[in-house]
């Protein structure tokens, strides 16, 4: 069974070394995931871009090398160094600058995680696996083609899985289907005090009086089939308070009223209701 | 609490109440009541009439508050000093730790007399990473913030249409903005408003 696991080594490194240049050499791309790597923090901006892009290169020419006929042990070699080398950048990118991207095999900028450091690490194994390896990947996959095949496919399955920009193609639709199936955010029922707020805010009344006002909302209590929204205000040199009535079933800020009550003396000094719509034919403007 | 039941009664009678005009009272033309205060706040330079930290002691009704720049401000709440936290509650919800925003008026010894109060409050643009039940992770930047869905206080708009308690248009991998109240020291939230497309 290590026969064969080892000598499929090559083809797992080699599609994800291929995988990784596709992004770097030929993604549109390339260069704004250069500027958001540590390339720029280890080798200056100049550099990132260059570095990528022949970094791009020799996994390119590795990976192809690693594919085709002959197996050479130089090459699992070269791989593993290039992996050492991988998990050496991403931990220094981490401790260095971890706000930078990884650029690993997206373009996304996705920051450095355990993930990314745990998938350079399986290529390093991967990597002395290919050295131990006697005979070339075609030729173990001819051998035993249903292991060699299930070998393949769990290997490329946890290099998936290692992968945060790959996400987007498989957990997220799964966690989609999930939240389908349960619908975790059902419920919620009733007016939320927002509501009763935009509407004021909409309104003619909030209009005229909202340079009065000092503070934000302030209290709110619902009485009978209307919400009570309160806030500090100032009028004429005095503390007062300007309290919005809002009635629960009439969306329209046309039915918001207010009025300005002085702190001390419980005296109404302003109310206002909203002005009716004229009447006659008008152009409906909607807030957006 | 009757005092308070009185308060409001008085308060919804007058705002159901008949009308009284502004005339006899004054103007009410936005420049009249602007007139009084002149901005006087440089371009560029901080506004003296805010400040935000985290609350270091709270003492009567003064607050000693670290800015983020390591700026001391004290801060007094009023009467009609209005506090948010979630939802508008009052002073005795104010915690050692917490943090906040608050605007008001810079008086002469250099206290701010607090018109509005916003503690913990947080304001983020995020991707929703999964769904759980009233929960929502939250990819904010590579970080994962957990953002709790209260039942009868959190709103959602979506699509800019008006305030709705229900949150089950919310699909995992959309954008969203987050307005929520911090809870100190956690990567978690609970959530006041969400603004998403549905």
């Amino acid at each position: 069974m290590i026969e064969v696991l080892a000598a499929l080594q090559p083809l797992v490194l080699g599609a994800v070394l291929i995988w990784s240049a596709r992004v770097k050499l030929f993604s549109r791309r390339a260069a704004a995931a250069a500027n958001r790597s540590a390339l720029v923090r280890l080798l200056g901006q100049d550099r990132a871009l260059p570095a990528y892009r022949v970094l791009g290169g020799v996994e390119l020419t590795l990976g192809a090398l690693l594919l085709a006929p002959p197996a050479l042990r130089l090459e699992a070699i070269a791989a593993t160094g290039l992996a050492v080398g991988f998990l050496a950048y991403l931990t220094y990118a981490r401790r260095v600058a971890p706000t930078s991207s990884c650029g690993c095999l997206s373009a996304q900028p996705i920051p450095v995680s355990g993930r990314s450091l745990a998938r350079a690490g399986l290529l390093v194994a991967a990597g002395v696996l290919a050295g131990l390896a006697a005979g070339g990947w075609w030729t173990a996959l001819a051998a035993r083609p249903l292991a060699g095949a299930a070998v393949l496919l769990a290997e490329l399955a946890l290099v998936v899985a290692l992968s945060p920009e790959l996400d987007a193609a498989w957990l997220l639709p799964l966690r989609r289907l999930r939240a389908w199936l349960t619908r975790p955010l059902r419920g919620g029922s009733g007016v939320p005090l927002l509501a009763a707020v935009q509407q004021i805010q909409l309104s003619d009344a909030y209009r005229r009086v909202a340079p009065l006002l000092r503070s934000d909302v302030r209290e709110h209590w619902d009485d009978g089939d209307g919400r009570f929204v309160g806030h500090a205000a100032h009028y004429q040199g005095r503390p007062v308070t300007a309290v919005f009535a809002v009635p629960l079933a009439d969306p329209e800020p046309d039915a918001v009223r207010v009025a300005v009550v002085d702190d001390a003396t419980g005296e109404t000094l302003l109310s206002l209701a909203g002005t009716p719509r004229p009447a006659g034919p008008r152009l409906t403007v909607v807030p957006a | 609490m009757n005092q308070s039941l009185n308060r409001r009664r008085l308060l919804a009678t007058a705002a159901l109440g008949g009308l009284v005009g502004a005339t006899g009272l004054g103007s009410l033309a936005p420049e009249a009541a602007f007139a009084a205060e002149a901005v006087t706040v440089e371009p560029g330079a901080p506004d003296p009439n805010f400040a935000e930290g985290r609350i270091s002691k709270v003492s009567g009704n003064m607050l000693l508050v670290t800015g983020s720049d390591t700026v001391l401000h004290s801060i007094r709440i009023t009467n009609g000093t209005s506090i948010w936290k979630l939802h508008p509650t009052t002073f005795d919800q104010v915690a050692v730790g917490d943090g906040l925003y608050a605007r008001g008026v810079r008086l002469p010894d250099g206290t701010l007399a607090a018109d509005s109060v916003w503690v913990n409050i947080v304001n983020l643009h995020a991707h929703i990473a999964s769904v759980g039940r009233n929960m929502l992770h939250l990819d904010h930047k590579g970080q994962r913030i957990v953002a709790h869905v209260v039942p009868g206080r959190s709103a959602a708009v979506y699509n800019g249409t008006p305030a709705v308690s229900d949150m089950s248009l919310l699909r995992v991998g959309r954008h969203v903005q987050v307005l929520g109240a911090w809870h100190p020291d956690t990567n978690e939230i609970s959530i006041a408003t969400v603004y998403a497309a549905a």
